[in-house]
């Protein structure tokens, strides 16, 4: 029975850990940039929600909200910051993005980061729902939906839009892409700020479960990491299968052996599976 | 910078052995080693964080050592700053209270798990294995609260008692500060030797190109590993030194701030320069203090700086100086 219950929660965590790394990959295939700063744009999110409480919004428009503020933050910083080393090698858009991340966190900091605020579940989404045995907050089944849906969404959206085929373009070969016309610029602002707004839109809805404070991005950083090297670095089928094995290595670990200790297991298993495998689970990471 | 920086080593390696020269450097930084405690002795906290300045600059150097050699970027270097601290603070309270006893038996922890660790790592190449590196401290950081029995986990490791050496017990300030003065000149003077030997020139080789070194037969992997491992031992040594020297060590030594600081200070001195990082160290530390007694927002002028850095002044400061160097050199060449 516990290893059903925590199967649900894997699923749950899972799901919160696709939307966030389908960002991270995003943001990848594109721009080819790792972004460090993933987690703090995660945190910033949970950090919005939180002070779109405090001034009284229902939740229902905080969800909504939120991500898009965030999002046009992530233009602001594709436009203001990240264009100024388009051309730079790898190694500069990694510590780019590290400077980031510490910068957002400052910010947070001096914002209420410092201490652990609680952002209350809305009356409708209280509650446990009882199955045969097995319980599960309602919250938790509503941010797996929002999760799952707005990833399809995503998912259809790239297959079917104009804006879609740009990013495939660009994701399969930039030069190319530019040489048929797309403007990466405006592409790389838009990808940007979509990443972004789904590194928010997970911070937001995981925020009753995960609290909010300024490091609240850190720790889902390193488990988005390890999502985004299982399933292959720009592989997007590899993202989604291996958010959901992430998430039950690190919810099963917890149950049985401590937060920590899953957390050990996660890297071993990561570290392992580098060895024979370094392109990911479908071998369509890249490795330059 | 990468060119020049060749083009600074083929000078170097290409010049005669000038040994008078080479005697009266070696006596000028003995003698400002050896005088400058004294000059602070009016001040002891002041002479404190001068020995912070130094652990850090050790650090920054170890660094160097694997980034500005071989090219690979570590985003968890605190790891093993932090492992050796917690290495030699554990084997202090347990083993020995032999300051050189405690100083290579953490070496040689470090050396064996680094290679362990860093034979998985090193077949990874750029964002993998910073993301990796990353990873693993964030690992090491969660061990500390997994056997917090052991560790004194969010407390951080407390009551390491007071280190000898040959008996003798070693707390007066100024005896830190040249322990670790002598132990970053050395390593400094070991590391450009290193630079100028067949290694150092092969670790470059692959800096520049990977592939181009494995077709002319280097072991690349290896190269790699060594580079790592040696990164990984000195800066241990520094943790080991920092926690004798404080009395305790805390889970913040191996946040991954802290790996970002020790980032910051090599590209703040110049990626792959080796004296850039120590400067670039120890003009972080002193800022750093001045900086935070004022203002507790330290964080957003850190991560500011960091991005500004990148995007202006990629080389570091001594990138910089040394761009305005060469350039006066060759305004000066083109008014004769």
């Amino acid at each position: 029975m516990l290893a059903m219950s925590l199967a649900l929660n894997g699923v749950v965590l899972g799901s919160i850990l696709l939307l966030f790394s389908l960002g991270l990959t995003l943001i990848y295939g594109v721009g080819r940039v790792v972004n460090f700063a993933h987690g703090a744009l995660f945190s910033l999110g949970a950090m919005t929600g939180v002070w779109c409480t405090q001034l009284g919004l229902p939740f229902w428009l905080t969800l909504i909200v939120a991500p898009i503020a965030v999002g046009l933050v992530g233009v602001f910083i594709d436009w203001a910051i990240l264009a100024r080393i388009r051309d730079r090698p790898m190694v500069d858009s990694l510590l780019l993005t590290f400077g980031l991340a510490l910068l957002i966190t400052g910010i947070l900091y001096e914002f209420g980061g410092r201490t652990v605020q609680i952002m209350p579940v809305p009356g409708a989404l209280g509650g446990v729902a009882a199955v045969g045995g097995l319980s599960l907050p309602v919250y938790r089944i509503f941010v797996s939906v929002v999760a799952i849906v707005l990833t399809v969404a995503l998912i259809l959206f790239l297959q079917n839009s104009r804006w879609g085929l740009r990013v495939r373009a660009a994701n399969d070969n930039p030069e190319m892409g530019a040489c048929l016309g797309i403007d990466r610029e405006r592409l790389m602002h838009s990808v940007v700020g979509v990443s972004a707004g789904l590194a928010a839109a997970a911070g937001v809805a995981g925020a009753p479960i995960f609290t909010a404070y300024a490091t609240v991005g850190d720790k889902i950083l390193i488990l988005a990491f390890m999502t985004v090297i299982l399933g292959g670095l720009g592989s997007l089928r590899g993202a989604v299968v291996a958010a959901y094995v992430v998430g039950m290595i690190i919810v099963f670990g917890e149950g049985y052996f401590g937060g920590q200790a899953a957390l050990m297991a996660l890297f071993s298993m990561v570290m392992a599976m580098l060895i024979n495998w370094p392109r990911g689970f479908f071998g369509e990471g890249r490795v330059e | 910078m990468r060119e020049q920086l060749t083009a600074d080593a083929g000078v170097i390696a290409g010049q005669p052995p000038r040994r008078g020269k080479a005697i009266l450097v070696i006596a000028a930084v003995a003698a400002v080693g050896a005088v400058f405690p004294f000059l602070l002795a009016g001040e002891p906290f002041l002479l404190m964080l001068a020995s912070y300045a130094l652990t850090a600059a050790i650090v920054a150097l170890s660094l160097d050592l694997l980034t500005g050699n071989t090219g690979l970027l570590s985003f968890g270097h605190a790891a093993w700053y932090g492992f050796g601290a917690y290495a030699a603070g554990l084997l202090s309270k347990t083993v020995t209270s032999d300051i050189v006893l405690l100083v290579l038996m953490t070496m040689l922890a470090t050396a064996v798990i680094a290679t362990l660790i860093g034979a998985v790592l090193v077949r990874q190449i750029g964002k993998t294995f910073a993301i990796l590196t990353l990873a693993f401290s964030q690992i090491i950081f969660a061990i500390v609260f997994v056997f917090s029995g052991l560790t004194g986990g969010e407390d951080g490791l407390q009551g390491i008692p007071v280190p000898t050496f040959f008996g003798l017990q070693v707390f007066k300030p100024e005896v830190w500060f040249w322990i670790f003065y002598g132990v970053l000149v050395i390593s400094l003077a070991f590391a450009l030797h290193v630079r100028r030997s067949p290694l150092g020139k092969a670790w470059l080789a692959i800096r520049d190109n990977a592939e181009r070194a494995s077709f002319i037969g280097m072991n690349v992997n290896r190269l790699k590993l060594i580079a790592y491992s040696s990164s990984a031992t000195l800066a241990a040594v520094a943790g080991a030194l920092f926690v004798l020297f404080n009395g305790a060590a805390s889970p913040d030594l191996l946040s991954w701030f802290e790996s970002g600081k020790i980032l910051m200070y090599v590209v703040l001195g110049g990626v792959g320069t080796l004296v850039g990082p120590i400067l670039g160290a120890i003009a972080f530390t002193v800022a750093e203090h001045y900086v935070s007694s004022f203002t507790d927002a330290w964080l957003i002028y850190f991560g500011g700086l960091f991005v500004l850095m990148v995007i202006v002044a990629p080389g570091g400061i001594f990138g910089a100086l040394s761009g305005i160097w060469t350039r006066g050199a060759a305004s000066r060449e083109a008014a004769q």
